[in-house]
């Protein structure tokens, strides 16, 4: 068979292998392998690039940041910073009607600010904030799908886990990415609080009010939080003034979390030793889903199909926009089904040079970046997208007494939030990039 | 008996996490020699090499541990439409699969090592021979290969898998 074909023939079969439930990571591993060896048509060459495979792939060095700020959210988990955030935002905004929910998008917001993953970011807002909204009169569906949506905010808001993976693949700086998601994040945020806002105006009775506190329990509270913005400012900021590298600064969040968890009492032995196990969870998770890929996408740039599929596509004649929109529909489709990382990984590689050949008016930085940000955005979309939404899968273990159903309809109106907010963020590319032209 | 290579594994993965910590450590101190190189300080020599070098190893450690635990990213959509007796059947294929591929680059990666040796590659800064790098990473890959073929083992209902509280994955 020809190797483009034989490429376009893999695709059914390692989706195949996913379905069946063979690790993602390996299922591209072993059908990245044999699809080299039939291209090569010969073991040797496959042999040989396999003794670097591995090692290579573990050792480049902007990946290493993936470990550093798994082990920063660890940190940040253990140290009571979730609490501090919900209840310090609840003092100001819990009385609103609606408030607790929103408070609880607010400090989604503030821990996404020291926390890549939205895993983790699900799973500590979940546990705190959780009980308090169901204890204030809020529907079930309401309190699970505020949480499922704000634990998005995690990856949405820099520091960013896909985003480091989306600058390695796409070799865009990763600086600039963290700049460009600053602002559509916070947007993401303000939408979320909206739809809340516009739930309780339609039905009253999906949540109660809590009395206000007075001012002086307000200060109380949010003092308890400046560590959180003192590391932010400190690790984002000093990555995109420059005074860092990426690693050095999720070097810097992970040790200054560290600090805080260890003088807020959160870090006696056995919740280090915990930490590190989960750290070392993850980063296996990730690495071996990039391994995966790396073998994969050998097979695919040797089939040649990347470039080939760029130039069919390009010699259709379709605006750039339909190109776009198709790419961000399969995102869509693709991310209620398959696990977000693993789907970038798999992607990215055929679809940036799709994207790259087309012209929207833009610098090819500027473009790059903002498609990241899209990518971004559709593939959080999946998160909490029904039948394999993680973070709706997170927030269910915690409360298992919260019907399926509730939950899938308390999600869907944050979802046609996000929908809103990738349309404007196609017709206005300025929402991402005007961060990244200020620091030109 | 019960258990040892889960202890083993998960003892490992907490010294590659040990590792990431360290060298979060270093490339602090290195940010602070630099800050403060006007009093004669200056930034840790070769933290990048240590970084990727460490990183590697790092990584080598938890994916045992990870696996054991069920940590990969999987999709089971349609799993729990599959009888019993294919659950169990899909459950050896993908164990057979993840040891044969296992064995296979952990057998590549030792004849990488044995290459790098013979060439005598050097770090850039360090002057570290790149083929330590590998030779750290081969005990830990082995125990890999060791995981694997006891979670297979597992599988067959040839030995029991220990009673363990799981530790929660942390992805993306």
């Amino acid at each position: 068979m020809e190797p483009l074909w034989l490429a376009v023939a893999s695709f059914p079969v390692l989706m195949a292998l996913i379905f069946l439930r063979v690790p993602i990571g390996l299922s591209m591993l072993s059908i990245g392998l044999l699809g080299s060896w039939l291209v090569y048509g010969d073991l040797g060459p496959l042999l040989n690039q396999m003794k670097t495979l591995a090692y290579s792939q573990f050792s480049t060095h902007s990946l290493s940041i993936i470990p550093l700020f798994l082990l920063m959210g660890q940190f940040a988990l253990l140290g009571g910073i979730s609490g501090a955030l919900f209840k310090a935002a609840e003092a100001f905004i819990g009385h609103w009607r609606g408030g607790v929910a929103m408070a609880a998008i607010g400090a989604c917001a503030g821990f996404g600010s020291i926390c890549g993953s939205s895993l983790a970011t699900a799973a500590t807002m979940g546990q705190v904030a959780l009980p308090e909204l169901r204890r204030a009169g809020y529907e079930p569906g309401l309190a699970s799908g505020t949480l499922a949506a704000g634990g998005t905010l995690g990856i949405l808001i820099p520091p960013s886990i896909v985003l480091v993976i989306y600058a390695i693949l796409a070799e865009q700086n990763i600086a600039m990415l963290f700049a460009a998601a600053f602002v559509p994040g916070l947007f993401a945020a303000a939408s979320y609080m909206l739809v809340v806002a516009l739930t309780v105006r339609l039905r009253p009775s999906a949540a109660g009010v809590i009395p206000a506190l007075p001012a002086a329990a307000r200060w109380r509270a949010l003092a308890q939080t400046w560590s959180v913005a003192v590391i932010f400012i400190t690790v984002v900021g000093g990555i995109y003034a420059g005074l860092f590298t990426p690693t050095e600064g999720a070097a810097v969040g992970a040790i200054s979390t560290g600090v805080l968890a260890w003088k807020r009492g959160g870090l006696d032995r056995a919740r280090l030793a915990q930490a590190l196990e989960a750290t070392a969870s993850g980063t296996a998770m990730i690495f071996f889903i990039v391994l995966g890929a790396a073998a994969y996408n050998t097979f695919l740039a040797l089939s040649l199909l990347p470039q080939e599929l760029a130039q069919w596509v390009g010699s259709l004649g379709l605006s750039p926009y339909a190109v776009l929109w198709a790419i961000l529909l399969f995102y869509l489709v693709f991310g209620c089904v398959m696990d977000s990382l693993s789907m970038i990984l798999l992607t990215i590689p055929i679809f940036f040079p799709l994207f790259s050949a087309l012209d929207f008016g833009l610098q090819p930085d500027d473009a790059a970046i903002w498609f990241g940000i899209l990518v971004l955005i559709v593939v959080e979309v999946g998160l909490i997208t029904p039948p394999v939404g993680m973070n709706l899968f997170v927030i269910r273990a915690m409360a298992p007494d919260i019907p399926m159903a509730a939950l899938y309809r308390g999600v869907l109106p944050f979802v046609l939030a996000d929908l809103v907010r990738i349309v404007l963020l196609v017709g206005f590319p300025s929402i991402a990039l005007f961060a990244t032209w200020l620091s030109r | 008996m019960a258990g040892w290579v889960y202890l083993l594994c998960r003892w490992t993965a907490r010294f590659g996490a040990a590792v990431m910590l360290a060298l979060a450590l270093l490339s602090v101190a290195s940010i602070i020699g630099r800050a403060l190189s006007g009093l004669g300080l200056g930034p840790i020599p070769g933290d990048f090499e240590l970084v990727e070098t460490g990183t590697a190893l790092a990584v080598f450690c938890s994916l045992p541990w990870c696996y054991l635990m069920r940590g990969h990213a999987v999709v089971d959509l349609f799993w729990h439409g599959f009888s019993p007796a294919m659950q169990r059947v899909l459950e050896l294929g993908s164990g057979l699969l993840m040891l044969l591929v296992w064995l296979l680059l952990t057998w590549r990666l030792g004849i990488g090592m044995l290459d790098y040796r013979a060439s005598g590659e050097v770090g850039f800064i360090l002057q570290m021979p790149t083929w330590w790098g590998y030779a750290a990473a081969l005990p830990p890959a082995a125990i890999g290969c060791l995981a694997y073929a006891w979670r297979l083992f597992e599988s067959l209902g040839l030995v029991d898998p220990p009673k363990l509280e799981s530790t929660q994955a942390m992805g993306h």
